[in-house]
C-alpha cells in the first residue's frame, strides 16, 4: 500500500505474527514455507529444562 | 470387491486382479531359490486384493505398495526385491510423460502453501517465476537421472526410500558446497566471469566482495557456501581503512591546528607515511606515534617549513589514532552491516533463493578482527531494515580455550557478545574447537586447522586422500546419501545380527552409489566451473588450466554417507530409544560407531574421503516416514508421528533437561566426523537469562559437542516491530494474530519504540 493512498485509522488486519524458528541448521522467516513433516516436528518440540 | 482402480494418469479403469498375479509371477521367475507354486501365487493374489480398502478407489501405486508389503510378510524377501526392481524399471516405461508433467501441472497450478512438493525447502519461494522454473528444471532433472542415468538397484532404494540421494537432481552436474578461503582469493583480485575486482582497498569493499565471492560461488554448487575464516579474512580491510582513516586525519588536523592549505597538508601526511619507515597499525599506534614524534619536527626543520614541536606532533598524532579508531569502527559497523543486510537480499539461482551462506569466526584476537567481530554481532542484534532477524548468514562463533572461553582469555568478551546476540537472534551458533576430534588439526593462529562448520552442519577436515592437506579451506563436501536407518530397525525384527546384515548391505549400496557419483563429477573440466576451479577457490585448483580434469583435486573433497531417525530405530530394536534406556544408548552408539568405522574402512580401500554424517534432513524428515508407514503401518514410537527425529538426537517430544540431552548427543559428534549438530530448548524467560545460556554453552563445549546451539522462540509483530516471544497476544501493541491496532494506538508507542516499522496511515 502506498502512502495516501487511502487514509485508514487501522493497520494490522489479517497480518499474523512471523515464527522464526531452527530446524535443520538454518533458520526460516516464518513457518508457513515449512513442509508438513517439519511443521509437526515444530509442533512437537518440548523445551528443556536446567535442572538436573 | 473392488470394481476399478485410478490409473497415473488419473484415469479410472476396470480393476483386474490377474494383472496383480502375473507381476508377482514375472518377479517370482527372475530370482532363484523361491520357487512359487500357483496356489501360492493364488493365495498371495488374494491377500493383496484383501488389503485393498474396499471404499476408495485405490491407485496403482498403493496396489503396488500392498504387494510389497505382501511379499515380505509373505516371506518372500528375493520376490519382493526383484519386484521392487521390476516395479522401478516398469515405473520408467510406463510413467508416461503424462507422469512429469503431473508434477509439472502441480506446480504451475498450485500455491506452496497447499503442495508440499514447493516446500520441499524453506528457503526457496517456490510461488515465484524463478523459484517454480527452477523446480521444473530440478523436477525434469530427478526424472531423467531416476530413468537413465542411475544403475536399476540403485534407484529402486531411493524410489523406494531404503535410501535417499540429497540434491539428486545436481548429480550429473556439480559438488555440495565449499570453504572459502577469501585472503587467498583477494590476493592481486578475482574474477566472477562476469567482470574482474581488484584486490579491496578497505573493509566496506571487503565486505561487499565477501558477498560477491559466496553468491559466485553459490551458483556453481548444489549446496551452500561457507567463510571458515572471516575474522582473519576481513582483518587486513580494517587495517587498511585505519591506515587510510590516520592520514586523513591526520592532514585535518595539520589543516585546523597549524592553517595549513589542504594539498600541503594531504602532501606532509603522504610524506609521512612513505618516510617513517614504519607502518601505522590499529595496534603499533603507540610506537607509531613515539616515531613520529621523533621525526616530525627534525623533518620541518630540514626542510625550512612550518616548525612544528615535539609535543605538537604527539597531539597531531594522538587526534589522527584517535579519530582513525573511531572512523574505523563506524566503517566497520557500516560493512558489517551491509554484509548481513546483502546477504538477506541478493538473489542467486535465478532469483530463486539467498545464497546459503555461513561464517565461522571467533578466534582472530587482533585488534583488527576484533573489531570486525564485535560489529557483525552489533549488526545482527540490530537486524534487518525493520529490525527482522537476519537469516544468512549462518553465524558461527567457535569456541577456544585460552582464546575466548574463559575470562582471561582474550576473546572472551566477543564469547559473552556472541552468547547475548544469540539469546536473542538464534545466531551465532557455537563450535568447539577442544572437542577432541577437533583439536587434533589445531595450530594457535593457522586458520586452516581450524575446524569450521557449514550452516547446515556440514564438516570437512580430515583427508585420507592427502594426509598432509588436513586443511579447512578450498575443501567441501563432493556428495552425500543418507540411509533410512528405522526401516532396518524394523525389518531386523530384534535381531541384532539380521540388523547389521541389513545395514552392511545399504552402505555398501551407498557407497557405490558415492563412487558412481563421483565418477561423473571426475568426468568435469575446469572450465565447467569457472569460479570455483577457475578462480582457484577449489584447493589447488589454481595449478589448473581451463581444460584440464578436476578429478584429482575432487579427491581433497568428502564422499559422506547419512542416517536419519537413531531413535525411532531403537525404538524398532529394543523398545525404548537412547533418551530412555542406558541400554539403548549403549546400542545406539554400537550402531553408529559401526557405520563410522565402515566408512573408515571404505576410506582405506579407496584412498578417498568417505565421512559419516548426521544428516540435515531439510526434505528427508517426513519422505521415509511416509513410505515407512505404507508398508508397515503405525508401529508406536517408530513410525506413528510425520517425521523421523534428526540424526542421533534425542526425540524433540521426549522430555529431558538441556544436561542430560546435551550428554546423551555429545559422544556422536565424535563419531560424525561429515557434521553433526545438537540443539536444546530453551523458553524465552531461561534464554534471556545470559548465565543459564552460558551454562548451556559450556555444558555442551564440556560434553565432547563439535557443534551446538541453542533454539528459543524467535517471534515478530510486522505491525510493531515487536521481537520476542508472542505467545497470544503481542506484548507492545495488544493486538491478536490477524486482529487491526489504532493507527492512533501505534503513534503513541512509536515515541517509545522510534524504530518502529512504518506502514499506512494518517500522518
Amino acid at each position: 500500500m502506498k502512502k495516501n493512498e487511502k487514509c485508514v485509522a487501522e493497520v494490522g488486519k489479517d497480518v499474523g505474527f512471523e515464527r522464526i524458528r531452527r530446524i535443520t541448521g538454518y533458520l526460516v522467516g516464518t513457518t508457513d514455507r515449512f513442509n508438513n513433516a517439519k511443521r509437526a516436528e515444530e509442533r512437537d518440540r518440548v523445551k528443556h529444562g536446567l535442572a538436573d | 470387491m473392488i470394481k476399478s482402480i485410478k490409473k497415473r494418469n488419473g484415469d479410472t479403469v476396470a480393476f483386474d486382479a490377474k494383472k496383480i498375479r502375473e507381476a508377482i509371477h514375472k518377479a517370482n521367475i527372475a530370482v532363484t531359490g523361491e520357487k512359487m507354486s500357483a496356489k501360492a501365487l493364488t493365495e498371495l493374489t488374494e491377500k493383496v486384493v484383501s488389503l485393498i480398502p474396499p471404499k476408495k478407489i485405490p491407485t496403482v501405486e498403493q496396489i503396488q505398495d500392498l504387494v510389497e508389503q505382501t511379499l515380505i510378510e509373505g516371506g518372500f524377501g528375493k520376490t519382493a526385491k526383484a519386484y521392487i526392481l521390476y516395479r522401478a524399471e516398469h515405473t520408467k516405461i510406463r510413467q508416461s510423460e503424462a507422469d512429469l508433467m503431473d508434477i509439472y501441472k502441480e506446480l504451475t497450478f498450485s500455491y506452496a502453501k497447499d503442495a508440499d512438493i514447493k516446500r520441499e525447502n524453506a528457503n526457496i519461494d517456490a510461488d515465484t517465476a524463478m523459484g517454480t522454473m527452477l523446480k521444473y528444471g530440478s523436477e525434469g532433472s530427478k526424472y531423467f537421472i531416476d530413468n537413465y542415468i542411475l544403475p536399476k538397484d540403485i534407484a529402486a532404494a531411493h524410489i523406494n526410500g531404503d535410501i535417499h540421494i540429497h540434491d539428486k537432481d545436481f548429480y550429473m552436474l556439480t559438488e555440495t558446497c565449499c570453504q572459502i578461503d577469501l585472503i587467498k582469493l583477494f590476493h592481486n583480485g578475482f574474477s566472477t566471469g562476469h567482470g574482474c575486482l581488484r584486490e579491496p582497498n578497505g573493509i566496506a569493499s571487503y565486505s561487499a566482495l565477501a558477498c560477491i565471492a559466496v553468491q559466485a560461488n553459490q551458483n556453481e554448487m548444489h549446496g551452500g557456501q561457507s567463510i571458515p575464516n572471516f575474522d582473519y579474512a576481513m582483518a587486513p580491510g580494517v587495517a587498511k581503512t585505519y591506515r587510510r582513516e590516520y592520514f586523513k586525519a591526520l592532514a585535518n588536523y595539520l589543516i585546523i591546528r597549524f592553517g595549513m592549505n589542504r594539498t600541503d597538508a594531504k602532501a606532509l601526511a603522504e610524506t609521512v607515511r612513505e618516510e617513517l619507515g614504519v607502518q601505522i597499525t590499529m595496534e603499533g599506534a603507540d610506537d607509531f606515534g613515539a616515531v613520529l614524534t621523533n621525526w616530525l619536527p627534525r623533518h620541518q626543520q630540514a626542510g625550512g617549513f612550518q616548525p612544528i614541536t615535539e609535543q605538537e606532533a604527539a597531539d597531531a598524532h594522538e587526534f589522527a589514532a584517535r579519530t582513525a579508531w573511531d572512523q574505523t569502527d563506524h566503517a566497520t559497523y557500516q560493512a558489517m552491516e551491509a554484509f548481513v543486510h546483502n546477504l538477506n537480499t541478493m538473489n542467486s539461482r535465478a532469483g530463486a533463493q539467498v545464497p546459503f551462506s555461513s561464517v565461522n569466526y571467533g578466534t582472530d584476537t587482533s585488534a583488527e578482527a576484533r573489531m570486525v567481530i564485535r560489529n557483525l554481532l552489533l549488526a545482527t542484534d540490530a537486524g534487518l531494515g525493520n529490525g527482522e532477524t537476519p537469516i544468512f548468514p549462518v553465524q558461527i562463533f567457535k569456541v577456544k580455550e585460552g582464546v575466548n572461553y574463559n575470562p582471561c582469555d582474550p576473546n572472551y568478551d566477543l564469547f559473552k557478545l556472541a552468547m547475548k546476540t544469540s539469546a536473542k537472534r538464534l545466531f551465532p551458533n557455537f563450535s568447539f574447537l577442544d572437542a577432541p576430534f577437533n583439536l587434533q588439526y589445531y595450530k594457535k593462529g593457522d586458520y586452516n586447522t581450524e575446524v569450521a562448520y557449514m550452516g547446515c552442519r556440514t564438516r570437512v577436515m580430515g583427508n585420507h586422500y592427502d594426509p598432509s592437506r588436513e586443511v579447512t579451506c578450498g575443501r567441501g563436501n563432493l556428495s552425500f546419501t543418507s540411509i533410512n536407518l528405522p526401516r532396518i530397525g524394523i525389518e531386523a525384527k530384534g535381531d541384532l545380527n539380521e540388523f547389521y546384515r541389513l545395514l552392511d548391505g545399504r552402505i555398501e549400496l551407498v557407497c557405490r552409489q558415492l563412487m558412481h557419483r563421483f565418477n561423473v563429477q571426475c568426468t568435469k573440466r575446469v572450465r565447467n566451473y569457472p569460479f570455483l576451479m577457475g578462480q582457484g577457490v577449489w584447493i589447488d585448483s589454481e595449478k589448473l588450466g581451463p581444460d584440464d580434469s578436476v578429478a584429482d583435486v575432487l579427491k581433497h573433497g568428502t564422499l559422506s554417507v547419512g542416517f536419519i531417525g537413531l531413535a525411532e530405530t531403537l525404538k524398532a530394536l529394543t523398545g525404548k530409544h537412547h533418551g530412555e534406556s542406558e541400554e539403548s544408548r549403549k546400542l545406539g552408539y554400537e550402531i553408529i560407531s559401526y557405520m563410522r568405522r565402515r566408512m573408515d574402512e571404505e576410506s582405506e580401500k579407496t584412498g578417498l574421503n568417505f565421512t559419516l554424517l548426521a544428516t540435515p534432513a531439510e526434505g528427508l524428515s517426513g519422505r521415509f516416514i511416509r513410505i515407512d508407514k505404507k508398508l508397515y503401518g503405525e508401529i508406536p514410537g517408530v513410525t506413528d508421528r510425520e517425521y523421523y527425529t534428526n540424526s542421533f538426537h534425542v526425540p524433540v517430544y521426549y522430555n529431558t533437561t538441556a544436561y542430560n540431552k546435551i550428554n546423551i548427543e555429545g559422544p556422536f559428534h565424535a563419531l560424525t566426523n561429515a557434521g553433526h549438530i545438537s540443539y536444546v530448548e530453551l523458553d524465552g524467560d531461561t534464554c534471556k537469562n545470559l548465565e543459564a545460556f552460558e551454562a548451556v554453552i559450556r555444558c555442551m563445549k564440556e560434553a565432547g559437542v563439535g557443534y551446538g546451539s541453542v533454539n528459543h522462540p524467535v517471534d515478530r509483530d510486522p505491525i510493531c516491530g515487536y521481537t520476542g516471544v508472542i505467545n497470544d497476544v503481542c506484548p507492545r501493541c495488544g493486538r491478536r494474530e490477524g486482529e487491526a491496532v489504532s493507527v492512533e494506538k501505534l503513534n503513541e508507542l512509536r515515541k517509545l519504540y522510534p524504530h518502529m516499522p512504518h506502514f499506512c496511515g494518517c500522518e
